[in-house]
């Protein structure tokens, strides 16, 4: 009950009330004390309602009784269910002035930081602070200078704005290559020489921009590395250094070919110093507009088209100028021109016709040269073969023995040279196979990676978050009152919530025992009748002829009577100590009540009342 | 008793073996006597092992340089003695144009080459068709050169098919072949296209020149370079865009749709008129006669065309030195058309001075 009060005073201390601190029990809360916790809940609850009710109970005995029926109406508007009136707050009993205040508190609306759902992450909490500052300067009116307060005086003149200058920093930890270790020379040079940020800076205000620069240059290019070595980089399996030196060779590569490509058609170029500019932006253009790095450029750029085209516009208004120029002549030229013409078309004529005559002999000519050569070759066979005439017979057989022997040669070297091949080809297939799986093994293992990539950065954002989380609860944590102890609550909750646990197994344990006992009881007094009926049979038969047979019949029945009464008496015992101890029991809680003492209140008020009724007739038969 | 072999034997020039494995690479393995690079580069493309595995063909032959190529493809089927092959294709490049012979001798080649899983066997095969002009095979007998006539090659493929799928406009054929124009012809099957444009040379039979013909032609610039040499040709295309290549053909014909084109360059010497309305009748009558067989035809055309050339030798007989100019043309007042074309012809013909 103590954590229970202990509770309810704090809740009643958050809602403004001035609880003295030597008052740590509802017990001891007297009834104005009461009033004031009612109303002064009902107040947060229902600002409406509480309005209407005084902070405290006023001295008159009928204004007291009127105030207490009004706090028992609002309560009950509120939502109350149990049984209220004015008795509750004049004569008040602790169980139901705890279960009241309890009810109240329970309805008082929850502390609802509207901060607490968004995160309060440290930069979030920053930029609110920053946003909240703009938007406070934002709002105040703009004056003329001389009229300004000079709180204002440096937001709202221009003298506090920076052109945004950025120069080069020099920083000792670079990290573009974490394993290129510096030299000895670099370290010292960077301990004991390089001045610190601060003084590389000429002027004062470029020291800000030069810093977010130099950050964001490198926070950027930490970017694209991964983000190429993460898609193309693994993709070309090299090392990050090969694939690094890779890149700057093919870089160095283009710009040559870009440069050298600028520099031969410009020196052709009759406008060369005009050109010149046009060309340098062309270049920077084509420099721009060009291929990923993932291909190499090919020499028709968009730059060497523009320059082409730009020549041939220059060449057509050339032409262009010669044909205004020749326009101007009159007419009696004109029948020289065209005779000029004819006797041009008639020289290229007869120079057609000259190249179609040689045309026709150079054809004439191949078909000749080629029939001559099959001829010739002919000649060469039918010659040898008339040397051979004479001796016919033994000729035909030499050559026949010259062709197989030259067959049995061609085919001997032919089985060799496979000996050499069929080796070879295999070898070549057995290592392409090796080559393909290998291929599919790496393309697999490449996807893995792929996946462990994309893995990894799901669980670095994750991490993020929940580290965030954790800095955001953590602020929370810290910014909570401190003076309620929850954790000493959750203690006692689960102490509390073991103990009972524990009850309930001994209860079940006494339970199980007392059903034990009660079969045991059972069993017994069923074999006690069992063997009394056995027993009084048996005796009863021999009591009808023997004397002292019937004696001990008669003890046996007084014997059973006996018990049986002892028995009874023992149940009683037992029933009446229970209701002893229920009776004790409600005594206890009558007790607290105290009724006694309002019984007491009640009368002396009453008495009060009628004094006050008696006093406000005669005021009235007075008046 | 060698029966020793005619010099036609010398026409052929070398055999060699492309394979394709378990890879999925198709290699040039093994040849003899020897390719060059060039030659071999254009044999492995018109190898159907090296287009994707799309089609398969087993027999294709073109010319490339004046030289023959027959390709045979045959896939290994279970069991064999070669192992990690899928595919192969025996090549023969020889000098003349006789398909069935070198059909049927690679064909003899890729049975050795199975059952034997050596090459060497097929070039001991090779040289004795080479040596003695006869080839024992495990099965059908032997492989003589003899049976194979190259008359029997000019008149295998059918006359009577290509004008009963073009009717009259062969004669636009006809006279591209006269006039020793460049003809392309395009299939998108290969087997099509070879089997027609084999026929083409016979409407000019007195000739008798199947040089001009180059029946698979990729649009390579190696193969059109080679094609360019040429003056009067007939190409077969598998490649459709060749249509969209006017700086190639004076003809285009497509198969499939059946139709002829003729290009604008060409039009002014291909006009026709009442002599080529004649003659085109004589071929459709001659074709669409039941009777008469396809060399039959071939011969009516052959009679025509020398009719034509006879008239033409004697107008040439009549100038000095028996060659024919425009003027001597012009004085006999044919009509334009039969005018031009004969001036055409003549040129053609070599009967022509300017």
């Amino acid at each position: 009950m103590e954590e229970v009060d202990k509770i309810l005073i704090h809740a009643l201390k958050q809602v403004g009330m001035d609880v003295s601190e030597d008052i740590d029990g509802v017990k001891q809360f007297s009834s104005e004390l009461i009033v004031e916790a009612v109303v002064a809940c009902i107040r947060v609850i229902d600002p409406g309602l509480g309005s209407a009710l005084p902070s405290s109970l006023p001295p008159g005995m009928s204004a007291r009784f009127r105030v207490g029926m009004s706090l028992a109406q609002a309560c009950q508007e509120i939502g109350y269910k149990g049984e209220i009136g004015y008795q509750t707050f004049l004569y008040s009993s602790e169980p139901e002035i705890r279960s009241l205040l309890m009810f109240l508190v329970e309805k008082l609306p929850r502390e609802s930081a509207e901060a607490s759902d968004q995160p309060t992450g440290k930069s979030v909490v920053l930029q609110r602070a920053i946003t909240a500052a703009i938007k406070a300067q934002l709002t105040i009116p703009w004056l003329p200078p001389k009229c300004r307060l000079p709180l204002n005086c440096e937001t709202q003149s221009q003298g506090a704005m920076n052109s945004f200058h950025v120069q080069p920093l020099s920083l000792p930890h670079c990290t573009k290559d974490p394993s290129k270790k510096h030299t000895k020379d670099m370290k010292d040079y960077q301990r004991d020489i390089l001045p610190p940020v601060t003084s590389q800076i000429s002027s004062h205000a470029s020291m800000v921009s030069s810093i977010l620069e130099q950050h964001t240059a490198e926070l950027s290019a930490a970017q694209e590395w991964d983000n190429e070595w993460n898609s193309q980089g693994l993709l070309s399996r090299l090392t990050p250094q090969e694939y690094r030196s890779r890149k700057l060779t093919r870089l160095y590569k283009r710009i040559e070919d870009q440069l050298r490509s600028a520099a031969l058609p410009s020196s052709d170029s009759a406008f060369g110093v005009s050109g010149a500019t046009s060309d340098l932006s062309e270049l920077l253009q084509a420099f721009k507009g060009s291929v990923p790095p993932g291909h190499i450029l090919t020499k028709g750029t968009h730059f060497t088209h523009t320059q082409k085209f730009t020549f041939t516009q220059v060449g057509n208004s050339a032409l262009g100028a010669k044909l205004m120029g020749t326009g101007h002549q009159s007419g009696g030229d004109v029948q020289l021109g065209q005779q000029e013409e004819l006797s041009s078309l008639q020289q290229q004529f007869q120079q057609l016709c000259s190249e179609v005559d040689q045309l026709a002999v150079l054809d004439e000519l191949k078909q000749r040269e080629l029939g001559n050569t099959e001829r010739e070759e002919k000649i060469q066979v039918k010659k040898k073969t008339i040397d051979l005439l004479p001796d016919a017979e033994n000729s035909l057989l030499k050559l026949q023995a010259l062709v197989e022997a030259s067959t049995k040669r061609v085919v001997n070297l032919a089985s060799q040279w496979e000996k050499h091949r069929a080796p070879l080809i295999d070898e070549f297939r057995r290592l392409k196979e090796i080559c393909s799986s290998k291929d599919l093994e790496s393309s697999k293992k490449l996807s893995e990676i792929k996946s462990l990539h994309g893995k990894i950065r799901v669980s670095t954002e994750e991490a993020k978050k929940k580290e965030d989380a954790y800095k955001q609860l953590v602020t929370e944590l810290e910014n909570l009152p401190q003076d309620v102890s929850r954790s000493a609550y959750t203690q006692r909750i689960l102490e509390i919530v073991s103990n009972i646990k524990k009850q309930k197994e001994e209860i079940t344990k006494i339970l199980s025992d007392t059903k034990g006992l009660q079969k045991e009881i059972n069993n017994l007094t069923g074999k006690l009748d069992r063997t009394f009926a056995v027993t009084d049979e048996l005796v009863f038969k021999d009591a009808k002829k023997d004397e002292s047979v019937r004696k001990s019949y008669k003890y046996l029945a007084a014997l059973h009577e006996n018990c049986n009464q002892l028995i009874q008496t023992i149940e009683d015992t037992g029933t009446i100590l229970r209701e002893i101890r229920d009776l004790e029991e409600q005594i206890e809680t009558e007790n607290g009540n105290k009724t006694v003492a309002n019984l007491e209140r009640i009368l002396e008020d009453y008495k009060a009342i009628r004094q006050e009724n008696s006093a406000l007739t005669a005021k009235v038969r007075e008046g | 008793v060698w029966n020793m072999a005619a010099p036609e034997t010398q026409l052929m020039l070398s055999v060699g073996l492309i394979e394709k494995d378990v890879n999925g690479d198709t290699l040039w393995v093994w040849c003899y006597p020897s390719v060059g690079g060039e030659l071999r580069r254009i044999l492995l493309s018109k190898c159907c092992l090296t287009q994707d595995g799309r089609d398969f063909h087993t027999f294709v032959f073109g010319q490339f340089s004046r030289t023959w190529y027959y390709i045979t493809t045959v896939e290994v089927q279970e069991p064999t003695a070669l192992n990690k092959v899928t595919h192969f294709s025996v090549v023969i490049t020889a000098k003349d144009f006789n398909p069935e012979k070198y059909a049927a001798l690679s064909r003899i080649l890729c049975r050795m080459y199975v059952k034997h899983g050596s090459p060497v066997k097929m070039m001991e095969a090779y040289i004795t068709v080479l040596t003695k002009g006869i080839c024992h095979s495990d099965e059908n007998g032997s492989f003589l050169i003899k049976d194979y006539d190259v008359r029997k090659a000019y008149l295998a493929g059918s006359v009577k098919d290509v004008v009963s799928q073009f009717g009259m406009e062969t004669i636009i054929l006809y006279t591209a072949l006269m006039l020793k124009k460049r003809i392309i012809v395009h299939h998108p099957r290969i087997e099509a296209l070879l089997e027609f444009t084999r026929i083409l040379p016979a409407l000019v039979w007195h000739r008798k020149d199947w040089s001009i013909l180059h029946p698979y032609v990729h649009p390579t610039d190696a193969e059109l370079e080679d094609l360019k040499k040429c003056p009067g040709y007939i190409a077969g295309f598998v490649d459709p865009d060749v249509s969209n290549r006017t700086d190639l053909f004076d003809v285009f014909v497509n198969l499939p749709d059946s139709t002829i084109t003729v290009s604008q360059s060409a039009k002014e010497a291909m006009t026709m008129g009442k002599l080529h309305k004649d003659i085109g009748q004589l071929i459709v009558q001659s074709a669409e006669d039941a009777e008469r067989s396809d060399s039959q035809v071939i011969k009516d055309i052959s009679v025509k065309t020398k009719e034509i050339l006879a008239n033409l030798v004697a107008l040439a007989d009549e100038c000095e030195d028996s060659k024919i100019t425009l003027e001597g043309l012009k004085q006999h007042h044919f009509p334009p058309v039969t005018e031009n074309f004969l001036f055409h012809l003549a040129a053609a013909e070599q009967l022509l001075r300017i």
